[in-house]
Formats: C-alpha cells, sequence, structure tokens
C-alpha cells in the first residue's frame, strides 16, 4: 500500500465514524438509544440487514471458498428467502405489537424469567464469541499480508467501532452501515471489472467460464441427498432456512436492526431487500474468486498465498525443501497453462476431440498443481505447527495487492475495514442492549431513570467490545474463517430458534418444560458436534427439533405442574 | 372505507399486498436456482 491507499483506508474510516457520532449526538433517551429515532426507512434497514451480516470475513474468505472449491457454497443461502418471509409474516409482528427492546423480552413475555434469560444467555455467549471472530478474522489476514502488528490492527479497528457504537447507539449503527456497505460494493464492483481487464488478451467472458465450467467450479447446486457433503441444494434450502430464520429471527444484532424501522411496512420491506439480494450477493462474491482461479490460470500464483508464513519459513529452509516444491510448482503451473491454451486454441478452432483431451490433460495438470500446493502446506505445518490459517482465506487480499492498482487497493483494503466494523458494530450495539434490557434492567436494577439506563447501556456496549477485543487476540482458528462463524452460529441457533417456535405455535407448552428441553436440546448438540462429521447446517434443525420435541414431552410430563405460570417476567 | 394498514397493503404501486411480495421474492428465489443450474449446465 502506498501514501494513496493509506489516505483513502484512513480518511474514509474515520469520515464515516466522525460523521455517525456528529449526526447522532444528543440522543438521550433508552428508545432512542436501543432502537434509533423510528424513522428508519426501509433501504437503510435492508442495507444494515446486510452489513450487519456480511463481516468482512464474507468478502475476504468467500471469494477464496470460490477459487478452492467453486459456486457451490452458495446453497448455503438457499433457505434465507424463505426464513425472511417467515419472519416478516410471524415474527416482525409479534415483535412490533409487544413493542419490545429485545427478542428475549419477548420469551419473557411468553414463558417465564427463566426462559427469557436462558435465550438471552444463549444469545450473549454464541454472539460474545463471534464478535472477537469478527474482528480477528480480517486483522489476522490484513497484518499478515500488510505487515501490520495483529494486536494493533485488532485494536485500532476494534476501538474505533466501540468508539462510534457507543457514542451514537442504534442509529450510528444504521447510518454508518449504510455508507460502508456503500463502499464495500463499491470496493467489489471495481475489483470484478479490473480483473476481466487484467485476463489475457483475447480471453472472452464465455471462455472464461467454460474454463472455470471445464475445472468443475461452476456447480453451484448439487441436488443428491448425501448428508455427508457439506453443501447440497437441500442441506442449504432446509437446514440453511433454520440457520437463517434463527438468525435473522432471534439472533437480537437482526432483530434490532428491523425493529429500528418506522413502520412495519419499512420493516418488512427491509427485509424483503434481503430475501431478494442474498443470493445474488453471495453469488457474485464467489464468482469473484472463480475468476481469479482463471486469472491465475495465466498468471503463476503464489505455491503459498500467505507469503508472510511462507517466506518465515523459506528463511529456515535448511535442506531446500520449500525451495525445491516452489521449483516443482513452477513446472506445474506451466505444463497446466500450456494444456489450458491448447484447450482454448482447440476450441477456437471447433476441434471436439482436441478440445476433449487437451481439457482432460489440463485437468491432470491441476492435479499435479494441486498436489504440490498440498505438499507444501505440509511441509509448512510440519515446520511451523502452529500455523493453522486456511491458506484459501489469502486468496483475495494476495490478488489485490499482486495485481490492482493503487488506489483501487486502498478501496479495497477499505472495504474489508468497513464491513468488519459494519458486523461488529451491529453485534456490539446487540449485546449491549440484551445486557442492559434483560439482565440488568429485568434483575439487578429494576427501577431507574432513561438517562440511567441509557449509560448503563454504553458501559454493557464498552465492555461487550473489549470483551470481543480480548478474544480476538488470543484467538487462533483453525478452519475457514467463513466456516468458523457459521459452524459456531449452527450450534447454537437451532435450540434458539426451537424457543421462539414454541412460543409462538406451541400455546400449551409453558415455562418450565421449554427451559430444561432447552437445556438437554443443547446439551445434545454438543455431544452430536463432537461426534459426528455431518453437514454443520444440520445442527440447526436437529437442535431445534431436539427442542421443541423435548418440550412437548416435558410438558406432558409436569402435567399440570408445569402448567403453572411462572411470575410475570 | 376503512384505510389500508401496514399489515395489510405495502404501500408500493405493485404488488399492493404483502402476500404479492412474498410471492415475488418465492418467483425469483427459483429463478436464481434455475440460473444457477443452467449455467453448471451451459459450461460443464
Amino acid at each position: 500500500m502506498n501514501a494513496l491507499d493509506y489516505v483513502i483506508l484512513v480518511g474514509s474510516m474515520m469520515g464515516i465514524a466522525a460523521y455517525a457520532v456528529w449526526n447522532t449526538r444528543g440522543k438521550r433517551d433508552l428508545r432512542g438509544y436501543l432502537k434509533g429515532s423510528g424513522e428508519t426507512r426501509w433501504l437503510t434497514i435492508g442495507l444494515s440487514v446486510m452489513a450487519t451480516q456480511a463481516s468482512a470475513i464474507t468478502f475476504l474468505s468467500t471469494p477464496g471458498q470460490g477459487y478452492e472449491s467453486g459456486l457451490g457454497f452458495v446453497q448455503n443461502y438457499f433457505g434465507a428467502p424463505f426464513a425472511l418471509v417467515i419472519i416478516a409474516v410471524v415474527f416482525l409482528p409479534l415483535y412490533r405489537k409487544l413493542n419490545v427492546y429485545t427478542a428475549y423480552e419477548y420469551l419473557g413475555h411468553r414463558f417465564d424469567s427463566k426462559t427469557r434469560l436462558l435465550g438471552a444467555g444463549l444469545f450473549l455467549i454464541q454472539r460474545g464469541l463471534a464478535a472477537g471472530i469478527t474482528i480477528y478474522a480480517p486483522a489476522i489476514v490484513l497484518s499478515t499480508v500488510m505487515g501490520w502488528r495483529l494486536d494493533a490492527t485488532i485494536v485500532c479497528s476494534g476501538l474505533l467501532v466501540v468508539i462510534y457504537t457507543v457514542t451514537g447507539g442504534c442509529d450510528a449503527v444504521n447510518l454508518t452501515q449504510k455508507y460502508q456497505i456503500g463502499v464495500i460494493f463499491a470496493g467489489m464492483v471495481a475489483a470484478f471489472f479490473v480483473l476481466l481487464a487484467r485476463m489475457p488478451a483475447g480471453l472472452s467472458f464465455g471462455d472464461a467460464l467454460t474454463l472455470a465450467g471445464g475445472f468443475h467450479k461452476l456447480e453451484a447446486v448439487d441436488f443428491s441427498m448425501n448428508p455427508d457433503r457439506r453443501y447440497t441444494f437441500w442441506s442449504g434450502t432446509l437446514g440453511g432456512m433454520f440457520l437463517a430464520l434463527s438468525y435473522f429471527g432471534t439472533d437480537q444484532s437482526q432483530v434490532q436492526r428491523y425493529l429500528s424501522g418506522a413502520s412495519m411496512r419499512e420493516s418488512r420491506l427491509g427485509l424483503m431487500f434481503n430475501a431478494v439480494f442474498k443470493i445474488p450477493m453471495q453469488f457474485f462474491i464467489l464468482l469473484l474468486g472463480v475468476l481469479i482461479f482463471v486469472f491465475y490460470q495465466f498468471e503463476r500464483p503464489p505455491v503459498y498465498f500467505n507469503k508472510t508464513a511462507w517466506s518465515l519459513q523459506a528463511e529456515h529452509d535448511k535442506g531446500g525443501k520449500l525451495r525445491s516444491l516452489d521449483s516443482a510448482f513452477t513446472l506445474a503451473h506451466a505444463a497446466e497453462r500450456r494444456q489450458v491454451e491448447d484447450w482454448l486454441g482447440a476450441r477456437r478452432a471447433g476441434d471436439a476431440r482436441a478440445e476433449a483431451a487437451a481439457r482432460q490433460g489440463a485437468l491432470s495438470a491441476q492435479e499435479r498443481v494441486e498436489a504440490v500446493r498440498a505438499e507444501t502446506r505440509a511441509a509448512l505445518d510440519a515446520a511451523a505447527p502452529g500455523t493453522k490459517a486456511n491458506d484459501s482465506d489469502y486468496v483475495f487480499i494476495t490478488f489485490i495487492l499482486d495485481h490492482l492498482p493503487h488506489g483501487l487497493i486502498g478501496l479495497l483494503v477499505t472495504a474489508f475495514f468497513a464491513a468488519a466494523l459494519s458486523s461488529k458494530s451491529g453485534e456490539l450495539n446487540a449485546l449491549g442492549s440484551t445486557t442492559t434490557v434483560d439482565i440488568y434492567r429485568h434483575i439487578v436494577r429494576r427501577e431507574a431513570s432513561d438517562a440511567h439506563y441509557v449509560v448503563a447501556s454504553k458501559v454493557f456496549t464498552a465492555f461487550w467490545g473489549l470483551v470481543a477485543i480480548g478474544f480476538a487476540l488470543f484467538a487462533n482458528l483453525a478452519e475457514n474463517l467463513i466456516q468458523a462463524v457459521n459452524i459456531l452460529g449452527s450450534i447454537f441457533y437451532g435450540v434458539m430458534l426451537g424457543l421462539f417456535l414454541l412460543a409462538f405455535f406451541f400455546k400449551r407448552v409453558k415455562g418450565t418444560a421449554v427451559f430444561w428441553a432447552a437445556i438437554a436440546a443443547q446439551a445434545l448438540v454438543f455431544v452430536l458436534y463432537s461426534t459426528l462429521s455431518i453437514s454443520y447446517l444440520w445442527y440447526n434443525v436437529i437442535g431445534c427439533a431436539a427442542c421443541i420435541l423435548l418440550s412437548l414431552l416435558l410438558e406432558a410430563a409436569l402435567g399440570p405442574r408445569g402448567a403453572r405460570r411462572a411470575p410475570a417476567p | 372505507m376503512k384505510e389500508p394498514t401496514d399489515d395489510t397493503s405495502t404501500g408500493l404501486p405493485w404488488p399492493k399486498r404483502w402476500g404479492g411480495v412474498y410471492g415475488l421474492v418465492m418467483g425469483v428465489f427459483v429463478v436464481w436456482v434455475a440460473l444457477l443450474s443452467l449455467l453448471s449446465r451451459l459450461f460443464p
């Protein structure tokens, strides 16, 4: 990065944060602080919901997924439109009717105090951990490739978001997210067109897709019923629907976004905006990764995208193992490139037989390339066993730094930080609200002035911000970053969704049965996760089903004793 | 005559009812799945 890139990065980030702080000054009542001014329109809500979900991990890691595995990951989002419609029809009217601050307040109204606390507790644990990942994920990748200090990157970006979220509350979050997502889209679209412009002369978009398809990167929809496959149409639609239903419907970081709408209409349209645009957005980001894969057929990529980790080990490469792997990779890539060029030549000449032979040759050459990569990863792991980060997370940022012009590099790095800050601010806002409303005001101090609760809310928001920064400073993640967040969510969200579905649709089930069933179901999910190897999306379904079934059984067993209503929350 | 409420009217020129909006969302989903399937068939 040069001076221009840094000016764009620092100017945009500080400018957006300062504007939000200035624009939301003077919000002093609890309603305004936690739910906003009540004037938020549907587009702001839609963008805010999108920005809260799409963190920096989405934009850094997803192109790497596309590069490695193609478009299949898009199926993970197939359940989102169904879930968002259900939320607009069922969840939203109930939340608005009861005029709640948090989703867990509703559990208190419907069941009892302990179930409300259980819901809030599950949210605080899951989202508190996820907030750490949200801030850690971009910091580890960006600090590595930029040569920045990891701890300084985490602390600087973490403190900036804490400051404007604490100062401006819900309105500041909504406002910054609108501008941040604008920066993100501008950066991603610019990267897409520059990537197309950097493709070899004469290679049309159709040629690029033909190559991608030939390497099995465009297999977006898999209708097979194999539960061991991580992404299929069925796991994505059914498991993804449960995940999205739970995330958008019961996670306070999302509920708070659409409850800030000026009316039911604005909130609903904001949700429908996401129902329509979520899949195309993910498709576009994955396609970017697939096209980077095509680009690197003609341009030698690094044998290991995390160049810093590579360089560090290469310095101590006593036996010359890494050097020889690098040479082997150069030869394997050159062989693959020749095959790809033959393939394109045969395609243009209309020689189907030669095209099929060259394609087969390219696939074999690609296998050799992947084998060298795997050997390199193994050699690096053996040399530094603590290095666990997934190399695919470094694909997009490496492409940006190596092949995009200055100015655009600054814009893209700004986009990653904007994405990190936008989702983080939504999470902190929700963690602070839940701690204030469901724990502090509900248990610790029931009667106090609005001003007191606003101060408490600010203190709790800052507290969670510092917890997330602390977690990020000590995090060490093995999985691909975006999967780590989804796995964490899937472990908790099923039971959470079960609680809400019981509240909405099973009128005769009471708090005591639900409370113990939820605890048992959560324990079951923990046990299954540590013993089975099924797609993690299924844990949303299992957790939810177990919570509902166990509640019904317990309710039947408890009978009239369990039917006694607990004191009002 | 009863005023249309948030709950029944979308306030949009089209679709005017929420049922229409939800139908549209589902239609868009089907189109996306079809297009994605077509993409893998066009470039096998």
